[in-house]
This record gives structure tokens, C-alpha cells and sequence, in this order.
């Protein structure tokens, strides 16, 4: 099997590298459909995220060829990507999809849309055309790699992003479902956009935004159909809350606790309200957390849960990558098994051919020999044809373990005079 | 036949079950989640098939004796940990609840199984006292419990405690807080349907026994604990910080505290009657003291 990948990723490559060789799903598209007509032995796909380009091929491919291919479909040249596109060859490709696919390669270690883009990737391979049975195997089993290292470790247990672990780990300790919740967001800035995200797959809350900037406020309103409120409505919100999400520039506290003790806890009714507060420094004054009813979560406080969360995460990894050594190993034993299959389907009927004509002549010879007789003469060719085969099949098995077995497979073919 | 089944079964089975709750706060072990299921599944089977054991012998049962009227209250708090469990497989509600439900079995064993007063009024309004008021305790008991979860959790998120990363998980506030509030509406109906039943069946009686002996601890403590239960439903109902948050906790809490007034007269009054002492009781405080405990408390 000739595997080969190139490509580069946040590993390797800068933003700026990176951005050169970016795909879109239609430029992944139209590159994979032109590529296949310049390769036409091969099969190819392209994983193209954020933070990775990746060019998999398989078949009678080279890697420089390759290389060429994906730097003249982006235009760029290849001092530009130097010491930053990485090639790797059959084992190691399939080890390191293995290890992209379970999210071992990612910037965040264990987070979960890099599955979806893998079978996303192969998709669109699939929907061109430029995919083979090989990519096909290649693929599956990553995918099926990954679910296993998904379901046989915590790695994906352990939130490890801000706003993940404030809306999973805290608010729902706090909340039972968010369903209706009042959410007020306090600032219309990229951790409000990336919460309200988190909060919207738990559950559909009503999302009230309070914004200095109306059309950014707006904006990031209508995005999540919300409701946006002036600065001037911050108090009597607050009143409303049940959770609010504040990541404002202010460079004082907007919420004091004297303002916040005057105009909302009387109104409130120690009524629960989860605070995450997001900013830096911190929109609401640290005092507030003492007021009945109130929970409040800074950046630090979340940041330290994320800190204990990367150490559970760090801790199931030895784990994770058994299953991936142990996958890898197995696509591979199953891949060079792959190419012994014809040899051993022609040496079987090569066997199997004078065994047939025996029978026939002895069958003639003795006419008069009773069924049961037959059979048991039969069973005993089939038996001593299996028996003839099984020490090479054995060799061929174990000498699959560690690549294709091509010279015991050309001794057996011209031993035997197999034809190719 | 005797099928065998006796309290040290199902006693054991909890205490499986408590045992394995409180090894998962300190060890992840393999299956553990599903052994504790059906060791407390296990113990429910083995209680029910018990109270039928008990109604077979005795048709008043499982409402025959303060033990039964124990043991029954024991089995629902037990049923309502198992569907809890059910929904919250991960949540540690088993280190309040199931201790709770051993303490029920345990006063069980100090309580009398001398059958209760003769039915003279009808038998049914004795039923639904005695049912009534077992399901109010359970109810304040659940309140209780949820009550202490509501404080230790809110505790936890105040002080910024570790909270889904740590073994001991809890149900959120939101769900604690709806179970304390319900927990405090059902016990005021429960309780005061029980109360209500037992007035109107010690009303129903023939001859000098058909007044409410007021004075008699049992239902003094049992009265002003109804008292506490609709005082606190009026607070709720007029000071709105009194509908959520620590301070339901707190009326739950409270709820618990007349409760064991409650048992403690109970158990204290029959454990009299056991002694023999009842007779001299019965003749100097109330001329129908047995009839106060028929199928319950009144």
C-alpha cells in the first residue's frame, strides 16, 4: 500500500503560512475534482480547518509531485512554505490521521469538531470522485479510531475552553435546563459570541444583549434572536436575569456593588442569578458574590478550572495513544494481509485443480463406491489441501505484521508458477 | 411458606448500595453505577415482597403496627431513591437518601408491632389517615434531604468548590430548590389530610370516644406541626424571598425539625403501651389512646 500526506498545520506552519494554503469547502471541491484528472491512479483528500491543511493520497503517487499540485493550486511558492510542510509515508500516515481524527493533534487537545471535519473532508473526496478503496479504509478506520478513543478514555470529558466550562461545568450547576432562561449579555465582544454558542447547544434561552455600541449589540442580537437594550436598561436587566455573561473593555467595574445592592437585590428576591464575568479586568465588582442568591465566576475562576481540566485531559493521553498504536498497527497488518489475498486465492486454485481431477479418476476407477464413501474420500483431499496450505498462509500471516511480504509473496508465485 | 425474606435483607442490599455510594467518592470503580442500581433494586424487591409477606399474615398491614407504618415509610423513601437514580445516575444523592431510609428501618426495630387499635369507626378513614400521614413524612423527609443538598451545593458554588470535575456531584439548585418548594406544598396537604382523616375518624366513633383528646402529645405535636406547615406556606405565599433560594431550604429544615417532634411523641407514647404502661395512660390522659393510633398517628 503506498500511502503519502502533505501538508502543514498549526504545529509546523504560522497563521500566515497557514492562510496560504486555507481552503474553503468549494476551493476543496474544485482542487480535489482538478487534482483527480492530474492524478488519475490515485486517490486524494483534503482535511482543510482552521488550524490544519492536509493533502492524503493514495496509489502510484509521489510526494513532490503532490507537493507541486497543492503549491501551484494556491500560488504559492515553495520557499514560502519551506521547513513548514510536512510529508509523511504510509504507516505514519495512517498514524497521524489516526491522531488528527481523535483530536490528539488539535490545538486544544480532546475537542470534538475535529471528527466532523475529518468525515466532512471525506465527504466531499467522496462526492468528487477522487476517493478509492484505500482512502475509503483509511478514513473509516480513523473514524472508527476515534470513536474508540472517545468512548475508552475521558479525554473529551474535560471541558478545556472558557466558555465551555462556564456554561457546562458552572451555570448547570447552577440552572437545570436553560430552556427560557432570562440570559443577559453585557458587551458584544468575541467571548460573548463564543458562550452564547455553547449556551444555545444546551438549551433556548432568551437573550437579552446590553451593548455601548448599538449596532454591534444589535448585531450579536439578531445573530442568536435576541433582544438588544440599551446601557441605560443595565439595572432593571439585571433585575430580570437569570444568568449574565458580561465581557465588556471597560477598565472600571460596570457593575458596583453599591449600585448593584441599591437597584437590584431588593428587586430581586435573592432569586438565583449566575453571574460568568468574562472581561478583563472584571465588569462586576467581587464584592457582589457575597449577596444572597448571587454565583459569581470570573475569568480566573474559570481559568483555573480549565488549568485542573488540561491535567485530567493530559492524564488519560498514554491511553489514547495505546488505542492509536494498536489501530494503526491493525490497519496495517489488515492492509499488507490485503495484498497477499490474490496470491493466495490463485495458489488455492492452483491446489485446488489436480485435486479435482484426482477425485474424478479415482471416482471413475471405482465406480461402485457407495456415497457416504465419496464423501469421506472428498473430505479427506479437502483436508490434505488445507493442510498442504497452511504453513505458507502462516508465513504470509506473520510476515504481514511487519509490511507487504512482497518477496515471500514472488517466491510463492514462481514455486507454484502462479500467474500475476 | 416462609419465604425467608426478613428486614436484614433488604437492610443489607441498602447498605450495599450506601456502601458502594460512598466508595465513589474516593475510587472510579468499573461497574460500580450499575452493582449500586441493583443492589438498591435488589432491596426494594426484597421490601415490597416483605409488606406483601405482611399483608398476607395480617390484611391491616402494611398499616398494622408503628413497625409496618416505619418499614412502608422506609420502602417509598427507597422507591423514590431508585427512580431518583434512575434520572441522576451520577449525582451522590444516595449519601442522604439512603441513610435515611436505614435510620427508618432501624427505628423500626425499637418501634412496636403490637397491632394497632381495634377498628371502631370506619376502617377506611384509619387507611387514608395512616397513608396520608406516611406520605407526608416521606415528603418532608425528601424535603429535608433536598433541602440539605440546596445549602451544600450552594455552599459549594459560592466557595467556588470544584463541581463536575469532583466525584461528589449534586443536581443543580434550580431542581433542588423545585423539590424543596414542592416538597413543603405536598407536605402541608399530605400532612393536613392526615390530620383532617384522623379527626374525622375518631369523630365516627360510637359511644364516649368520638371527641380529639387535643392535649394528647401526639396530636398536639402533630397539630403544630401542621400549624408550621401552612405558617410557612402564608410566608411563602406573602414575602416573595421566601419562595426560593436558602430560605425554603430552611423552611425545609424546619419542616424536619416538628417531624421528629412528631415520631419522637409517637414512638415514646407506643413504647408506654408496650410496657403495659398504656393502660394507666389511657385511663388518666384520654379514655381513647389506642384508637389515637389507629392505622397512623391520631
Amino acid at each position: 500500500m503506498n500511502l503519502c500526506m502533505i501538508g502543514c498545520s498549526h504545529k509546523d506552519a504560522a497563521i500566515d503560512v497557514r492562510q496560504q494554503l486555507a481552503f474553503d469547502n468549494r476551493q476543496t471541491l474544485e482542487a480535489l475534482d482538478c487534482w483527480r484528472s492530474k492524478f488519475p491512479n490515485s486517490e486524494l483528500a483534503l482535511l482543510a480547518t482552521c488550524n490544519r491543511v492536509e493533502l492524503y493520497a493514495a496509489g502510484a503517487t509521489d510526494s513532490e509531485e503532490l507537493t507541486g499540485a497543492l503549491l501551484d493550486y494556491r500560488n504559492v511558492s515553495s520557499k514560502q512554505v519551506e521547513g513548514h510542510l510536512l510529508t509523511l509515508n504510509d504507516s505514519d500516515v495512517v498514524r497521524h490521521l489516526y491522531r488528527v481524527t481523535a483530536s490528539l493533534e488539535s490545538m486544544v487537545v480532546g475537542e470534538p469538531q475535529i471528527l466532523a471535519q475529518v468525515k466532512q473532508a471525506y465527504q466531499s473526496a467522496q462526492d468528487v470522485g477522487s476517493t478509492g478503496p484505500l482512502l475509503h479504509d483509511l478514513f473509516q478506520s480513523a473514524l472508527r479510531t476515534a470513536r474508540r478513543v472517545a468512548g475508552e478514555t475521558k479525554l473529551h470529558k474535560h471541558r478545556v475552553s472558557i466558555p465551555s466550562v462556564a456554561i457546562a461545568d458552572l451555570a448547570s450547576c447552577v440552572f437545570e435546563s436553560f430552556d427560557d432562561k432570562h440570559v443577559l449579555v453585557i458587551g458584544a465582544g468575541e467571548m460573548a459570541e463564543e458562550t452564547l454558542r455553547y449556551l444555545h447547544d444546551v438549551g433556548k434561552p432568551h437573550v437579552h444583549v446590553i451593548n455601548r455600541n448599538a449596532e454591534r449589540g444589535k448585531k450579536l442580537a439578531s445573530q442568536w434572536a435576541g433582544q438588544y437594550h440599551p446601557w441605560s436598561e443595565l439595572w432593571s436587566q439585571l433585575v430580570e436575569a437569570d444568568l449574565a455573561i458580561s465581557t465588556t473593555s471597560a477598565s472600571e467595574p460596570v457593575v458596583t456593588a453599591e449600585k448593584y445592592d441599591e437597584l437590584v437585590t431588593p428587586r430581586r428576591h435573592q432569586r438565583a442569578l449566575c453571574v460568568l464575568d468574562l472581561a478583563v479586568p472584571r465588569d462586576f465588582d467581587a464584592t457582589i458574590a457575597d449577596a444572597l442568591g448571587v454565583y459569581l465566576y470570573s475569568l480566573d475562576d474559570l481559568a483555573k478550572v480549565c488549568t485542573d481540566n488540561q491535567s485530567a485531559r493530559a492524564a488519560e493521553l498514554p491511553k489514547a495513544e495505546g488505542i492509536i498504536t494498536q489501530e494503526t498497527r491493525r490497519f496495517w497488518v489488515d492492509a499488507n494481509h490485503r495484498a497477499a489475498v490474490p496470491v493466495i486465492s490463485n495458489l488455492r486454485q492452483e491446489l485446488e485443480r489436480p485435486k479435482k481431477a484426482e477425485l474424478e479418476r479415482l471416482f471413475q476407477k471405482l465406480p461402485d463406491l457407495e456415497e457416504p464413501v465419496r464423501r469421506e474420500i472428498e473430505q479427506f483431499a479437502d483436508r490434505l489441501v488445507n493442510k498442504i496450505l497452511h504453513p505458507p498462509m502462516e508465513s504470509l500471516r506473520d510476515a504481514s505484521q511487519e509490511g507487504t511480504p512482497h518477496g515471500l509473496l514472488d517466491a510463492v508465485r514462481r514455486l507454484f508458477q502462479l500467474e500475476d | 411458606m416462609d419465604s425467608g425474606i426478613n428486614m436484614l435483607c433488604f437492610s443489607a442490599c441498602y447498605a450495599i448500595a450506601l456502601a458502594l455510594e460512598l466508595l465513589g467518592l474516593w475510587r472510579q470503580i468499573r461497574l460500580r453505577r450499575l452493582v449500586l442500581f441493583l443492589a438498591g433494586a435488589s432491596g426494594l424487591v426484597a421490601h415490597t415482597w416483605y409488606l406483601g409477606k405482611r399483608v398476607a399474615e395480617m390484611p391491616a398491614a402494611p398499616l398494622a403496627s408503628q413497625q409496618d407504618w416505619y418499614i412502608l415509610a422506609a420502602w417509598a423513601l427507597a422507591a423514590v431513591y431508585l427512580v431518583l437514580k434512575f434520572y441522576f445516575p451520577r449525582s451522590a444523592m444516595g449519601l442522604f437518601m439512603l441513610p435515611a431510609v436505614l435510620v427508618l428501618i432501624g427505628v423500626s426495630r425499637f418501634t412496636t408491632t403490637t397491632p394497632l387499635a381495634t377498628f371502631q369507626s370506619p376502617r377506611i378513614w384509619g387507611q387514608v389517615h395512616g397513608v396520608l400521614l406516611m406520605l407526608g413524612t416521606v415528603v418532608v423527609l425528601m424535603g429535608f434531604l433536598a433541602g440539605l443538598m440546596y445549602l451544600i451545593q450552594s455552599y459549594r458554588l459560592k466557595n467556588k468548590l470544584p463541581l463536575t470535575q469532583s466525584r461528589f456531584q449534586l443536581p443543580s439548585l434550580e431542581w433542588l430548590e423545585r423539590m424543596n418548594s414542592r416538597s413543603l406544598g405536598a407536605a402541608t396537604l399530605l400532612v393536613g389530610g392526615g390530620l383532617l382523616t384522623g379527626i374525622l375518624s375518631r369523630l365516627a366513633q360510637e359511644g364516649d370516644q368520638n371527641f380529639v383528646p387535643w392535649t394528647d402529645p401526639v396530636v398536639m405535636s402533630l397539630a403544630v406541626m401542621q400549624l408550621w406547615l401552612v405558617v410557612a406556606e402564608v410566608f411563602r405565599l406573602v414575602y416573595p424571598a421566601a419562595r426560593q433560594g436558602r430560605k425554603v431550604a430552611y423552611l425545609t429544615l424546619a419542616a424536619f425539625g416538628f417531624l421528629m417532634l412528631v415520631l419522637a411523641a409517637v414512638t415514646l407514647r407506643d413504647s408506654l403501651h408496650t410496657k403495659g404502661e398504656l393502660g394507666s395512660v389511657e385511663a388518666q390522659v384520654s379514655p381513647s389512646t389506642t384508637n389515637v393510633l389507629r392505622g397512623g398517628l391520631l
